[in-house]
């Protein structure tokens, strides 16, 4: 998720990193709705229940990334997409046998940069990170960002526009080389994410995490029934390892019901490669489902 | 004739600053009689509506221009309707005249400081690229010269703008300007031939600059990665290293900035070739690492380098390649948090700050780390716009604000160092 972030706390040895950030409200004030906070601004250190374990820097972010993208999935709303404003508050307890886990409060805006309102939902979260293992385990409940009624509105005239679209589609890339999206195709790339959304949650770990950098193919556009089926290849973006992982997803859409979505993403190093499947909104357990 | 000066009292409330008008409409009113003007001074007097007179008539049957905020717009139409007022709307929505404003004049600022129609909101081949750097040197003779310093893996030349006021020999201290290294973060190519064509005008003009040109030369690197920028565009957008071949292996290419010899294969580099951060087979293995390292060698008096990459917002400072505070660690921290406050001046883009290997991860053979360890003190990495909307792929219109923003902190680094030399 594209965060505005906190800066880290001041640089130390790799030891008790702190566990708890307390940031100032006040700090959520800029024009933009924009809670990064001012360069200077600090947390005090704190670490109850802490284990003396080592944690990459930025932990908090992580686990404020994977919740979003667990909470933009479940909600299955592609024009109430949220994306990370600021985390207000965390801390993280070890298990060195099982994990880590982090409860966070944070604050979300709207994913559409577009969409220049100043309305900061909050959210409060548990994550739990499986000793980098993927697929962590997430609760996660936030604030109405938009009014139901207004949202389902949204979506609704979203899901109109893309059932106006002509099939098939003729476009290669979203966006294009140089970052333009026609506006017309706006709409695809939000349904992207919110597919994307899902296997970014899965694939997010202590360490890893993930941006969706561009749609490299649409392979189908099929709006027989009610449904839109949407069938595309995304490559997504790692941070710490700088890699471009190319996912094959496929999802089922409609206005109000839960999202389904099939994918399977090509890994580099690991032999293994990676896939999942996601029926109706439970946490359901990963099948190996291959193209 | 009252009515006139209560116009005229209205005027002086014309609103300033930076409100935003969406929505907000402009109403030309036709009076064509003292009764007329008393209606029209009614509606205009009530505080609720909050209307605002652009243009009053100095005389009858001259139309008034009032601004009417989006909110009154149905009370004030219901009034001129029941009043039997005559009007038309001159602007349907005034934010979006503002915005349509601002942008052309961006636009146009952009064209004005080109020649050869560069158009600096653009992303542009390397050819182009190295057309403009030339134009550049042959538009300010005597302050800019295109220098080749080496070459690539296949081949292509590695073009440097030296902005310089010195006389003859004189080695002055200075400051590398370096870009598109990784040739995926495009953004960091554009805002770097901006921030050439930007030295070369404001010479003489801005004294921040001339002043830094008095006392340093600048040396500018825009594409230091020009085998990988040219397959972006060709071939794969989302290329990051060079385009080397590794001997044994199907995959091509070493990350340019593993590959500096400052903690060489240590933590955050890897030695699988096909690996993204790949840090390659030795120290300057990469030639167009090597092209660099072996100029500013010979140079022997860089005070400052600055590395330009993309995305995150971030303005860091060694070390990548451990944790260790470096010992100018808190001298550069303080200049760059004044970095990016000048640089969020602007359009209010926020950077975070701090050490590279606890600010994003830890990174070793870097650039900035080989800079500070080899007595280059003013060693600073910019992550550009933006923070993962659209990542590599930055929309051409957000380049100039980009370079412009980005200018701030840049020359609020150089100015620490003008006055700072060692």
């Amino acid at each position: 998720m594209p965060p505005r972030r906190q800066p880290p706390p001041a640089s130390g040895p790799w030891g008790p990193r702190p566990a708890v950030l307390l940031l100032a409200p006040l700090l959520l004030l800029t024009q933009q709705g924009v809670a990064a906070a001012p360069v200077g601004a600090e947390g005090p250190e704190d670490s109850p229940g802490l284990q003396d374990a080592e944690f990459p820097s930025g932990l908090l972010q992580q686990a404020a990334r994977a919740a979003l993208h667990f909470f933009n999935f479940r909600a299955g709303s592609p024009s109430a997409l949220r994306v990370l404003a600021a985390v207000l508050e965390g801390r993280a307890t070890v298990n060195p046998k099982k994990g880590c886990q982090v409860d966070l409060v944070f604050t979300t805006d709207h994913y559409n940069p577009e969409v220049g309102e100043e309305h900061l939902g909050k959210c409060s979260a548990r994550v739990f990170f499986r000793n980098q293992k993927p697929r962590p385990a997430i609760n996660v409940t936030c604030t109405r960002l938009i009014e139901k009624n207004k949202r389902q509105e949204e979506d609704y005239l979203l899901y109109k526009h893309m059932k106006q679209l002509k099939t098939p589609l003729d476009v290669t890339s979203i966006p294009d080389s140089h970052g333009h999206i026609d506006p017309s195709l706006r709409p695809i790339w939000d349904l992207a994410f919110l597919g994307s959304s899902y296997v970014m949650w899965e694939k997010t770990t202590q360490f890893l995490h993930y941006y969706m950098a561009q749609i490299s193919s649409v392979n189908q556009w099929k709006t027989n029934d009610d449904t839109i089926d949407f069938d595309y290849t995304v490559l997504l973006h790692e941070f710490s390892t700088q890699e471009i992982i190319p996912c094959r997803i496929h999802l089922g859409w409609y206005p109000g019901k839960p999202l389904k979505v099939k994918y399977h993403c090509q890994e580099l190093q690991t032999p293994e490669e990676a896939s999942g499947t996601e029926e109706g909104s439970a946490v359901a357990p990963t099948e190996l489902n291959n193209f | 004739m009252k009515w006139i000066l209560f116009f005229g009292a209205l005027i002086g409330l014309s609103v300033c600053g930076r409100e935003k008008f969406f929505g907000d409409q402009v109403f030309r009113i036709n009076v064509r009689n003292g009764d007329e003007i008393s209606k029209l001074s009614q509606l205009v007097n009530s505080d609720n509506l909050k209307l605002n007179v652009w243009k009053s008539p100095s005389t009858f049957s001259r139309p008034v221009d009032v601004l009417v905020p989006s909110v009154s717009l149905q009370p004030v139409k219901s009034f001129l309707k029941s009043q039997g007022l005559e009007y038309s709307v001159t602007i349907k929505d005034l934010q979006a005249l503002l915005d349509n404003e601002d942008e052309e004049m961006q636009h146009n600022e952009g064209q004005e400081r080109s020649s050869n129609n560069f158009n600096y909101g653009a992303y542009h081949s390397l050819e182009a690229i190295y057309r403009e750097m030339d134009s550049i040197a042959g538009d300010f003779p005597e302050l800019a010269t295109r220098v080749k310093i080496g070459h690539s893996f296949e081949n292509r030349p590695m073009y440097v703008l030296k902005f310089s006021t010195a006389e003859g020999r004189q080695r002055r201290p200075a400051v590398w300007l370096n870009a598109g290294i990784h040739s995926r973060e495009w953004i960091s190519q554009a805002t770097a031939i901006w921030t050439a064509r930007k030295i070369a005008s404001d010479y003489g003009k801005d004294p921040a600059i001339t002043t830094i040109l008095e006392k340093m030369d600048i040396f500018l690197l825009p594409v230091a990665n020009p085998d990988g920028y040219v397959y972006t565009q060709t071939q794969n957008r989302l290329w990051r290293k060079t385009r080397s071949v590794n001997p044994g292996s199907p995959c091509i290419g070493a990350d340019p900035n593993r590959n500096w010899n400052a903690s060489f294969a240590g933590e955050g580099a890897s030695d699988n070739p096909c690996s993204e951060i790949y840090h390659g087979p030795h120290a300057n293995s990469e030639v167009e690492v090597k092209s660099v390292v072996d100029f500013i060698q010979e140079h022997g008096n860089f005070k400052c380098f600055i590395d330009l990459h993309s995305y995150s917002q971030l303005l860091m400072y060694p070390y990548g390649y451990t944790v260790k505070k470096a010992p100018d660690a808190d001298e550069l921290d303080e200049v760059a948090r004044r970095a990016a406050r000048a640089l969020a001046s602007l359009s209010g883009t926020t950077y975070q700050v701090g050490p590279t290997c606890t600010t994003v991860y830890p990174a070793s053979g870097s650039s900035v780390d080989w800079a500070y360890d080899h007595d280059i003190k003013y060693a600073f990495t910019f992550e550009l716009r933006d923070t993962g909307h659209y990542g590599f792929l930055l929309p051409a219109n957000q380049i100039i604000p980009t370079a412009e923003e980005t200018w701030l902190g840049l020359k609020t680094i150089m100015e620490h160092v003008r006055d700072n030399l060692y």
